[in-house]
């Protein structure tokens, strides 16, 4: 089996940035429960799709060994830095990119001193990877691939993973329904933005809990099209992708509401 | 102290490319040129801002994109290194600036006091994003003018055109306000592509210009007819039809800079100067000036 797990890892910095906030200290807990599940696993590769990297030309692929530095949320800056110390499997990552043309799809290596890493990538680190300091793989959330394309993509993952003889955990960086508050809110009292988010965000939960993976498809495109939701919840193409189009069920270890958006630290089984 | 004015506003577009077919100093790519038509249009309303002699340039940036509120760049002294996410082959630029923190202050001041939410960015490590940058060295490579950095809200997207265009106007309002207040002579700066349907591939050189042309002929049609009605001054009309141009060329005046600049102007039914137009990955640009200050000048003496 080369995809060993599968994580959905909500992308937002508040649990890193604000712990002592209810809501997002219990996603903070859920993070470090999601963390020691995955160090029971054992990979030697963390696989990251973050919908906050974002792409149009190409898909690109972090393959510069080390990086590291500091990194400044553009919205939630006066919460502090987001600091960063990573170590990326390059030879898994031109390995993806060598084999993207197999899907159609043109890859690029980005290997630049200063790169913005976003902050779900991040964050996800920082949660799932501190202690083990794994290496990464870490893609970009292309802006006009549709789910169909990122569950190639995730596929792509896992085929080279078995041709590279790696055990890879997949993690899927984002968010669920992402109407966020548009003015400031007291965030002791963080909610759903709207009784429909947190509806629809129980919906696909519980898809996942139940390991329906055409449900989940189906589900996707429908609550895209009526609500507010994090790039057409592509992340989860990504991993059902990874699980070659299958779940076996998934472990909720948290789901809560960050500044209206839904959240949720989720381990999916294949 | 006396009153502050707008002397001018630009539109001036922020494709990193063109930094990169400069080769300043500052930017690690080095390039054998290209996108000769859009730089020598900066060159021009260089030579223009020049001689308007500003205290300040204000730009709003779609590429700071906020959820909450409008924000301002609010440290005095910003530094760091650029790195653009979507083209870092082609820009990786070590900027340093000074904010008129006083100014950005007033601004945020008054958006509130009209209704907005607005916020300054305090944090003296944030990397200021590659519009903002690329927009102020096309226009001002010395880097001798303070300047005020806005963020796009992400309204217009968020909840729709009309709303999101709506605060826009305000901020503008808000923003010319603040500029009188504090007695700035100010020179507005719109970051925004025309038509921003794009190539989805890189030429293997970025800058063979042999394969630079509009992305489509639709696009392109918008684009003359939209510089046209701003070459004759036909500001209320171009504002009619706005939210169709940028529905059907997909245009990145939806982001609010072009809203807000004109909304500061007080959308004046003047003719706007091409200093000329070209295409970038295939979307369309346009350095456009609207000058207040010599068309101040040239109504007195038409009233003398």
């Amino acid at each position: 089996m080369t995809i060993v797990a599968a994580f959905l890892f909500p992308g937002l910095p508040h649990p890193m940035l604000k712990p002592e906030i209810a809501p997002w200290g219990r996603l903070a807990g859920a993070a470090r429960s999601a963390a020691a599940s995955l160090d029971a696993y054992a990979p030697d590769t963390l696989v990251m799709y973050s919908t906050q990297w974002i792409a149009v030309l190409d898909q690109l692929w972090q393959t510069r060994p080390h990086v590291s530095g500091v990194h400044i949320d553009e919205n939630w800056y006066e919460w502090g830095d987001l600091p960063f110390d990573i170590r990326i499997d390059s030879g898994l990552a031109k390995a993806c990119i060598a084999g993207s043309e197999t899907i159609g799809v043109r890859s690029r290596p980005v290997d630049y001193d200063g790169f913005p890493i976003d902050t779900g990538t991040i964050v996800a680190q920082h949660f799932l990877n501190q202690t083990q300091g794994r290496p990464l793989v870490v893609t970009s959330n292309n802006l006009y691939h549709d789910w169909a394309l990122t569950e190639q993509l995730g596929g792509l993952v896992r085929d080279v993973a078995l041709k590279e003889n790696k055990k890879v955990a997949v993690v899927g960086v984002g968010g669920l329904s992402a109407r966020m508050f548009r003015a400031p809110i007291d965030p002791a009292e963080d909610r759903f933005a709207d009784p429909a988010d947190d509806e629809a965000n129980r919906t696909i939960l519980d898809l996942l809990v139940e390991g329906d993976a055409e449900g989940l498809r189906a589900a996707a495109g429908r609550i895209g099209a009526a609500l507010p939701v994090d790039s057409g919840l592509k992340h989860l193409a990504f991993i059902t992708g990874a699980l070659g189009g299958h779940i076996g069920g998934a472990h909720i270890h948290g789901y809560e509401p960050v500044y209206g958006t839904g959240a949720a630290v989720v381990e999916i089984r294949g | 102290m006396a009153q502050g004015e707008i002397l001018a506003g630009y539109l001036a577009p922020h494709p990193p490319h063109l930094v990169y077919a400069e080769n300043p100093p500052q930017n690690e790519p080095k390039s054998e040129g290209g996108w000769e038509q859009l730089r020598w249009a900066y060159e021009r309303a260089r030579k223009t801002l020049d001689d308007l002699k500003p205290d300040v340039l204000l730009v709003h940036s779609p590429h700071w994109t906020t959820h909450v509120g409008h924000h301002f760049l609010g440290v005095k002294q910003l530094s760091g290194k650029s790195v653009d996410p979507i083209f870092p082959n082609l820009f990786r630029y070590d900027f340093q600036l000074e904010v008129d923190v006083e100014l950005a202050e007033a601004c945020c001041d008054t958006a509130a006091s009209m209704g907005l939410v607005t916020k300054m960015m305090r944090n003296p490590n944030f990397r200021v994003d590659y519009g903002t940058i690329t927009t102020l060295h096309m226009i001002r490579p010395q880097w001798d003018i303070p300047i005020v950095g806005i963020s796009a809200n992400n309204s217009p997207y968020y909840l729709n055109t009309k709303e999101g265009l709506g605060e826009m106007d305000i901020l503008g309002k808000a923003t010319r306000k603040a500029i009188e207040a504090t007695g700035r002579r100010a020179v507005l700066l719109a970051s925004n592509t025309l038509c921003h349907y794009h190539f989805h591939t890189e030429p293997e050189i970025p800058e063979d210009m042999s394969r630079e042309h509009p992305q489509n002929y639709p696009g392109y049609k918008w684009d003359m007819r939209i510089i046209e009605m701003l070459r004759r001054g036909e500001t209320r009309k171009v504002f009619d039809i706005l939210p169709q141009f940028i529905e059907e060329a997909f245009a990145e005046v939806k982001s609010g800079a072009f809203t807000w600049m004109f909304a500061a102007m007080g959308y004046p039914e003047i003719p706007g100067e091409l200093h000329g137009y070209g295409t970038v990955i295939g979307t369309g640009n346009a350095v456009m000036e609207w000058n207040l200050a010599r068309q101040a000048v040239h109504a007195a003496a038409v009233n003398a």
